[in-house]
């Protein structure tokens, strides 16, 4: 498959039964980096948050 | 994205699948809305109902009834017009969607040819398979068997045609390749289902309608309904993607050792909505675009597993139908893709109305539409979300992790990445509940002859046009999916990833916040006004 078609397939969102290429896309990990802590602690951080909001403000929940 | 600059808020328009989906949906809604200056143009719109081969002697079924023009219900205006119609509604309601969808097709730039063909082709063995799947023996239960001269019935309801219709689909997209990869190009279930919930917006929007009809009461809490499950709806949805997101991303860096970009995709594919996400995410973080599109395939295969397993579990496991709408929120969490989700949807409604109606003897009747609707609730929010966290990861990678200086991320992001067929899906249901809640009086009696011609017109689309979308999204949904892509690609770590997220952390998780936003949310029940 073309580059370019492939990009455009990406940009559209369309689910396609289109033919894959297996490019080593797997392999190469980088390091963890602190940011990526950051990333990942404060959207658990945010979802405690929400959480407790979502509990007390929505009419459906257990809390009511 | 320096390239995306020249975008305006109005960009695919008329070119975007997304926006497609709103002019189908919303086209055919103002069509039928047509009926209050008393003209029936949708009343054609065909509609399948249970039949048998032999019809017990004052029983049902009678296989030239199969198929009818919704309109002979409906229609306040041309009702002996469309009783003519029988068998034949089938070739107008053809003629119709060929018309919009073509239209669509060549203005998104397809080749019109093949669209036509393959939209013919899928078309017709939609039908086919919709209406074997109501035969009595399918579609019929305890309850109803009887009247069929049937013993004994599936009780699948009309989940009977969406499984066959899934069947017929992997049948020929695993088995007869080459006639699969000629209809793709009609074969576009994203396209399908993002105008089945346009459509199902006028389902919500018509609820309160529909149940005024049986009394002020039931029209009243059915409006309410709709409401709570669209606040709780978002509560769970922002508090289930923050915990998905980093947990999958976790696993993909740590437990597999995968690279950033490819976890940063894994995570949002898997624990948002599968391909848009993955796709948005892709761009956002710069992943080559072939990890977009193999997430997006490996989403594919995998909703159609969870399409197949979580109706059933649901319904027979848990949460049974104690909590119907616990069960249709924590589907929208858990099954990636719309198509799928909705279409899970629809199959878990069927599979519940039906259990419910068995187990109560009949005394207990759901109105259709509304577990659908919980799973379909959580999954908007979800799609709205995805433009916001796609712009939040750019801004990470651009500014923090590949640092790259002198570029920006533009807030008008957001409204690109937004899921624009949702505007349609509120649009209509908004617009039903301004005439509810307008001239409709909320459903007093001196308005109750404006509200069934409201009703004309939004039956056909709430109803036949919804649930064809529905079966021709199954049936597109089998075409595309190529279980033998998960070894040709070598997937082999993101199977792994795929596996272990969704089933240890994503549905057990989905379970519980739909559990402590969606407990106790009663379905009203219709039984004393439908009997």
């Amino acid at each position: 498959m073309a580059e370019e078609e492939k990009k455009e397939m990406s940009g559209t969102g369309t689910l396609t039964g289109a033919a894959l290429e297996a490019e080593d896309v797997l392999a190469d990990a980088e390091p963890w980096e602190p940011i990526e802590t950051k990333l990942v602690v404060w959207s658990l951080v945010v979802a405690v948050i929400a959480l407790l909001i979502g509990l007390v403000v929505v009419p459906t929940s257990i809390l009511h | 994205m320096a390239d995306l600059t020249n975008r305006r808020w109005y960009t695919g328009m008329l070119t975007q699948e997304d926006w497609w989906a709103v002019w189908l949906g919303v086209g055919f809604f103002f069509l039928g809305l047509l009926n209050l200056a008393g003209i029936d143009i949708v009343g054609f719109l065909t509609y399948p109902t249970k039949w048998v081969f032999n019809v017990p002697e004052g029983g049902k079924g009678a296989i030239g009834h199969a198929f009818y023009a919704i309109g002979k219900k409906t229609s306040m205006v041309s009702k002996e017009f469309y009783k003519g119609m029988g068998w034949w509604s089938i070739i107008w309601t053809y003629v119709a969607f060929t018309i919009a969808t073509c239209t669509g097709a060549a203005f998104m730039r397809w080749n019109l040819k093949r669209f036509f063909i393959g939209w013919t082709i899928i078309y017709f063995m939609t039908i086919a398979t919709w209406f074997i799947g109501h035969h009595g023996f399918i579609a019929a239960n305890k309850i109803n068997m009887h009247k069929y001269g049937l013993n004994f019935a599936l009780s699948l309801g009309g989940g009977g045609s969406f499984i066959l219709a899934l069947i017929v689909g992997l049948i020929i997209g695993n088995f007869f390749k080459p006639f699969a990869i000629y209809l793709s190009e009609a074969a576009k279930p994203e396209w399908y289902i993002k105008t089945a919930i346009v459509t199902l917006g006028v389902k919500l929007g018509y609820l309160p309608i529909k149940l005024a009809g049986f009394s002020h009461k039931l029209g009243k809490e059915a409006a309410g309904l709709t409401f709570d499950l669209f606040i709780a709806g978002a509560a769970a949805t922002i508090v289930a993607y923050m915990i998905f997101w980093p947990i999958t991303y976790l696993i993909a860096r740590k437990m597999f050792n995968l690279p950033r970009k490819t976890a940063a995709v894994l995570g949002s594919g898997i624990s948002i909505c599968g391909v848009s996400a993955a796709v948005a995410t892709g761009g956002a973080v710069r992943a080559k675009p072939v990890v977009s599109i193999m997430v997006s395939a490996l989403v594919v295969v995998w909703a159609v597993i969870e399409l197949v397993v979580l109706p059933g579990f649901f319904t027979h496991v848990w949460p049974k139908t104690a909590d119907p709408i616990v069960a249709g929120a924590a589907m929208g969490m858990s099954v990636k893709t719309d198509g799928a989700d909705a279409a899970a949807g629809e199959l878990l409604d069927e599979f519940m109305r039906n259990k419910i109606a068995v187990e109560s003897n009949g005394t207990v009747i759901w109105p259709e539409g509304i577990i659908t609707a919980s799973a379909v609730m959580t999954k908007v929010w979800i799609d709205m979300f995805i433009g916001i966290w796609a712009f939040v990861l750019a801004m990470v990678w651009v500014y923090r992790i590949d640092r790259r200086p002198g570029e920006t991320v533009l807030a008008s992001e957001i409204w690109h990445r937004f899921p624009k067929f949702v505007l349609g899906y509120f649009f209509c249901w908004f617009f039903l509940l301004a005439i509810y809640f307008g001239p409709g009086q909320g459903g007093s009696a001196d308005a109750m002859p404006y509200l069934k011609t409201v009703k004309a017109g939004a039956v056909p689309i709430e109803g036949p046009m919804r649930k064809l979308f529905f079966m021709l999204t199954f049936m597109s949904l089998g075409i595309i999916t190529d279980f033998k892509k998960l070894k040709e690609a070598q997937f082999g770590k993101m199977v792994w990833v795929y596996f272990v997220a969704l089933f240890i952390f994503i549905i057990p998780i989905a379970m519980i916040v739909a559990y402590l936003f969606h407990h106790g949310m009663q379905i009203p029940n219709i039984a004393g006004y439908v009997q």
